[in-house]
This record gives C-alpha cells, sequence and structure tokens, in this order.
C-alpha cells in the first residue's frame, strides 16, 4: 500500500484490524499461559486471584503430577504414536507407489476405496471393533490402539503421499528399469529419498492425529499401564478434582513436549500441517 | 490419473503385482474400517447386550425407538447446530483472517506472530483443551467469571456449562477457539497459489481491499473452501472427544450429540443393538455427505 492511500479511513481500518487481531491472539494464547502460571499455584492462591503470577512458585505441583503417571501415559504415547506412524507411512508410501506408477486392473476402484475410508469417522466401526479386540485378546495392548490408528489415518496418508509421487518423473523409473532395476528396489532407491518431504509432513500430520487421538483410547485399553496421555489426564483430572495446581502441573506437563515442539521449529509445524491444502 | 499406462489394459501378471502393492493398505481399510462399519449395520437390527449369549432379531425397532427417542433430537440438533457455527466460523472468518494476514496489511514479522498464536490451539489435545476451559468456565473460581466480576459485568456471570440453555453453545465455542487457526493456515496456504499479478492489476483500477477478496480471493481458493466446508461438516457429524471431555452431553442430555448418544448407549447402558443404530445413523449421514463432494467435485 502506498503512503498516498492512508487516508483517515484507511488509517481507521488498519487501526481496527491490529485490534482485532491482537485481541484473538491474546484469546488463543493467554488460556495456555493461565495454565502454567496456575500450575505454580497451591488451590487456595488460586481462587484467591486466578491471573497474576504466583506469590511462591510451588515447583512439588510439577513433581507430585509427574509421580502420579504422567511420566508412564507420555510413554505410552510416544510408543503407539510412533509404531502407527512407521507402519501407517511404510503402507501408504507402497499402496501410493502402485497407484501412481504400476499398471493393474480395477486401480480406479482400488483408490476410490482407499479414499473413502476417510468419510468413515470411527464411531461407526467402535463397536464391533470392541468385540473383535476383546476376541483377540487384543483389548488393552498396544495393538488394541495401533491397528485401528493405521487403518484411519491411511486414507489421507496415501492421499497426500500420492499426490505428490505424481510430480515425479516417471522416466526416473524407466530408466532404473533399463538398467534392471527391480520395482522394490525402485521404490527404496529412487521413490523413497524422493519423498522425503511428503513422508515428513505426513508422518507430522499422523503424529499429531495420533498422539491426540481419543475415542480408541477411551474403548479399547483400561490399565494404567498402557494408557495413553489423553486418556491418563482424563482419569487424572477425575481424581484430582479438589486440587487444582497440581492438575494443572499435570495438563501441562502432558503438553510441553508438544508445546516446546511446536515453538521450536513453528515454520516446519504449520508448513508441515498444511500441506495438502492445495492440489 | 496421470500416468499413461492406464489405456493398455494390464495382464494377470502385472495386476498380481500391483495388488501385491497395495495389499496390506487394503487389508487394514477392509478389517478396520470396512469389516466393522458393516457389521454393524447388522448389529442395529438385533437387540442384546454386550455378555448376552441370545440376540434377539428386532428388525427395524431400533430405529422406530431412536426416531421416537427425544434425546436423539436433540443430539441431532446439536449436531446441526455445531455444523452451521462451525463453517461460518471455520469457513467465513477463518478465510477473512487468511485474506487479511495474506494482504501484508501486517508486517511480516507480526503478521507471522500473530499466525503462530491463531494456530497454537490446534496442536494440543482435544482433551487437555477440553479440561483447561472446564476450568475457565467454572463459576466464582474461573476466570471468566472473575473477568466479568472485574468489568463489572457480573450479572452476564453464568455456569457456562452447567445450564441445559448455553452447554452446548459453550462447547461449540472451545471448538471454535481450537479449529479456525488451523483452517486460516490451511487458507493462506491456498491464497498464496492464486496469481499475485491478479490482485495487483486490481489495486491499480482502485479496487479496494474487500473487492479484491470477493473478487479474486473468493474464486480463487473455491476448491478449497468446499473441501474445508465438507471436512467440517463431517467433523461436526462425528463430533465426540470435545463434548464428552467438557459436558459429557450434560446438563440432563442438553448438549448430547450423536457420538455421546451412541458412545453411552453402547459403554454405560449397555445397548449394544441400540447404539449400532446411531452408529448406523451417523455412517448414512457420512456416507451421503461423502458422496455429495465427489459429486459437486465431478460438476466442476
Amino acid at each position: 500500500m502506498t503512503a498516498r492511500s492512508l487516508t483517515a479511513l484507511a488509517v481507521a481500518n488498519r487501526i481496527l484490524l491490529w485490534a482485532v487481531f491482537l485481541t484473538l491472539a491474546v484469546i488463543c494464547v493467554y488460556p495456555m499461559i493461565w495454565l502454567f502460571l496456575n500450575a505454580f499455584k497451591t488451590t487456595n492462591d488460586m481462587f484467591a486471584a486466578t491471573w497474576g503470577l504466583p506469590k511462591v512458585w510451588h515447583w512439588e505441583n510439577f513433581s507430585t503430577a509427574w509421580n502420579y503417571g504422567i511420566s508412564r501415559y507420555l510413554l505410552n504415547s510416544l510408543i503407539v504414536t510412533t509404531a502407527t506412524v512407521l507402519i501407517e507411512l511404510t503402507l501408504a508410501t507402497m499402496a501410493a507407489y502402485a497407484l501412481v506408477v504400476l499398471n493393474f486392473r480395477a486401480k480406479a476402484a482400488i483408490y476410490t476405496l482407499i479414499l473413502g475410508g476417510a468419510i468413515l469417522p470411527p464411531e461407526v466401526s467402535l463397536i464391533p471393533l470392541f468385540r473383535v479386540m476383546a476376541e483377540t485378546g487384543l483389548y488393552n495392548t498396544y495393538f488394541a490402539l495401533i491397528l485401528p490408528n493405521v487403518a484411519f489415518g491411511l486414507p489421507f496418508t496415501t492421499f497426500l503421499i500420492r499426490a505428490y509421487m505424481t510430480g515425479i518423473p516417471g522416466e526416473l523409473r524407466e530408466a532404473a528399469l533399463m538398467d534392471g532395476a527391480g520395482e522394490a528396489r525402485i521404490f527404496r532407491e529412487v521413490y523413497l529419498p524422493l519423498c522425503r518431504p511428503i513422508l515428513a509432513s505426513a508422518g507430522l500430520i499422523s503424529a499429531m492425529r495420533v498422539w491426540n487421538e481419543f475415542i480408541f483410547a477411551l474403548t479399547f485399553v483400561e490399565s494404567e499401564t498402557v494408557k495413553t496421555v489423553t486418556i491418563g489426564v482424563m482419569s487424572f483430572a477425575v481424581a484430582l478434582r479438589a486440587d487444582w495446581g497440581v492438575l494443572m502441573a499435570g495438563l501441562a506437563l502432558s503438553i510441553l513436549p508438544i508445546l516446546a515442539t511446536f515453538l521450536i521449529m513453528q515454520r516446519q509445524f504449520v508448513g508441515g500441517l498444511t500441506s495438502g491444502a492445495v492440489k | 490419473m496421470t500416468d499413461r499406462s492406464d489405456h493398455t489394459r494390464a495382464t494377470w501378471r502385472q495386476s498380481l503385482q500391483g495388488w501385491l502393492w497395495v495389499a496390506p493398505a487394503l487389508l487394514f481399510l477392509v478389517v478396520f474400517v470396512y469389516g466393522p462399519a458393516l457389521t454393524n449395520i447388522r448389529f442395529s437390527l438385533f437387540s442384546f447386550s454386550a455378555m448376552s449369549l441370545d440376540w434377539d432379531f428386532v428388525g427395524f425397532d431400533n430405529y422406530l425407538r431412536l426416531w421416537n427417542d427425544p434425546k436423539f433430537t436433540t443430539a441431532l440438533t446439536n449436531n446441526a447446530i455445531y455444523a452451521v457455527i462451525s463453517v461460518a466460523c471455520q469457513v467465513g472468518v477463518a478465510l477473512t483472517l487468511a485474506a487479511v494476514l495474506e494482504a501484508r496489511v501486517f508486517p511480516d514479522l507480526s503478521a507471522n506472530l500473530f499466525r503462530t498464536a491463531l494456530f497454537l490451539p490446534s496442536i494440543l489435545p482435544v482433551v487437555v483443551v477440553g479440561l483447561v476451559w472446564q476450568l475457565l468456565m467454572t463459576p466464582t473460581t474461573g476466570l471468566i467469571d472473575q473477568l466479568l466480576w472485574e468489568t463489572g459485568l457480573s450479572s452476564w456471570s453464568k455456569a457456562w456449562l452447567g445450564e441445559p440453555d448455553t452447554a452446548i453453545f459453550a462447547v461449540i465455542f472451545v471448538s471454535q477457539w481450537q479449529w479456525t487457526g488451523y483452517i486460516m493456515a490451511l487458507f493462506m496456504v491456498a491464497i498464496r497459489a492464486v496469481p499475485r499479478d491478479l490482485y495487483e492489476a486490481m489495486e491499480i483500477d482502485g479496487a479496494s481491499g474487500i473487492q479484491q477478496f470477493w473478487h479474486i480471493t473468493v474464486p480463487g481458493v473455491r476448491e478449497t473452501i468446499l473441501i474445508v466446508t465438507i471436512i467440517t461438516i463431517l467433523g461436526s457429524l462425528k463430533v465426540f472427544d470435545i463434548v464428552w471431555v467438557m459436558t459429557a452431553g450434560g446438563p440432563n442430555h442438553s448438549s448430547e450429540v450423536l457420538g455421546t448418544l451412541m458412545y453411552r448407549a453402547a459403554f454405560r447402558d449397555d445397548m449394544i443393538g441400540y447404539s449400532s443404530t446411531i452408529a448406523t445413523v451417523i455412517f448414512f449421514i457420512a456416507l451421503t455427505i461423502g458422496l455429495m463432494q465427489i459429486k459437486l467435485q465431478k460438476d466442476r
């Protein structure tokens, strides 16, 4: 915008926009600041003044919360998330490779079948899945979370990777075929290295989804040793209704890993999580 | 499809190879998504509990019962309200915010900070968001109540989550808080793909920012608007976690949605057949929305 267009109206507009965005930014960020500050207070301090810095910083809230089981929940979430992402990326990349470069019958129908899974919410499969988990002994194990999480993540992940692979020139594969390389080798040595950026984005999207997943974790596991952090903080919140300080310290700890990663790598985060916005 | 090989019909040998590559993914979808979804439809025709060995075939009785269940009406209405508000906020508001941030109204650094701040809620687990806002909305001790007292608006003070009139709206508000910034970031990516010279040409013609928004931005990101709208509506249909954490459908079932209704029927009241019926309704609504999306995208 040039100086001459800055009429009084434009100035007023600009002030208004600043006010709107500043307000929205505060509304979006402040609840988290509030959470972290109050995590240091005793319940009484909180009732007296819910904002403001703690008069005494009660670090012990965090150690109490940590010993209450948060550490175990975080570990379980890490295991479930890592396993899901690895399996999901492997299967999705293989499927995408076939859909882009190989020629086979019923290809369009198969692609539709894979994508169609994205329409169905977990609710529609939950009850039969629960019975399957119970009957196969998978109930209350990591697999009870990993397997359905992979299945429900595959449609979007395959879509993302396939879209990216269509941009890789087919000549690369043809040249490799001439040299006598098989599909497995072309996949591993040509396509996988070229797909690194989309694998990182798709992996991040999938990891966020699994880390925050709720309904499977609520339904398919029950012991403290398998519970992921989302369900962990739920039981934590029920147990600590009366002790807000420790509860909030627990909540703060549960989001600390994700929050720290986001703040350090926010550009990659936003970029990765929004890939797929335009095809 | 971009590859040229589609024109020649594959031999069985070629096909076998292709099928082997997609088989693992397909297997997962059949075993954990499609298979259970179809089984669920069959369940909806029976009356049984988790432990019972004998299933009574009841035909469409469960559907009849659901149709006459006032909680079902409440849930459907709440899902619809959820969808309308979410589309308004996450498509309308988010697109507007994205357009402002991309219009270089603010210096780059502050635009970037605004985007990060607004994006932040979307990386947090829904459970934590729900619990934190539950604390914020607690009467007397919560931040919102204290804020209202401080500013002399104490007459507005309310148990937002504890009253049937406001509970669902309080939950919907939190959902908008969490997701508007994320959709905004999606729109920013889409807007960046719109050719810049279109804006410059209009600016030379003296068009205002608002005119540029309607004539260039909106048509330029039509595809994204369509997809985001569909995703938002689907999201409002399957919403479960935020409601379950904040109100569990209460007070007195006023904030019930299809997801919470289904979950409670199955895992609290042990009415598996009835619960499957609710899940089947969700299935068919989702299917309808999905088919609509395919049709809309084909039309262009």
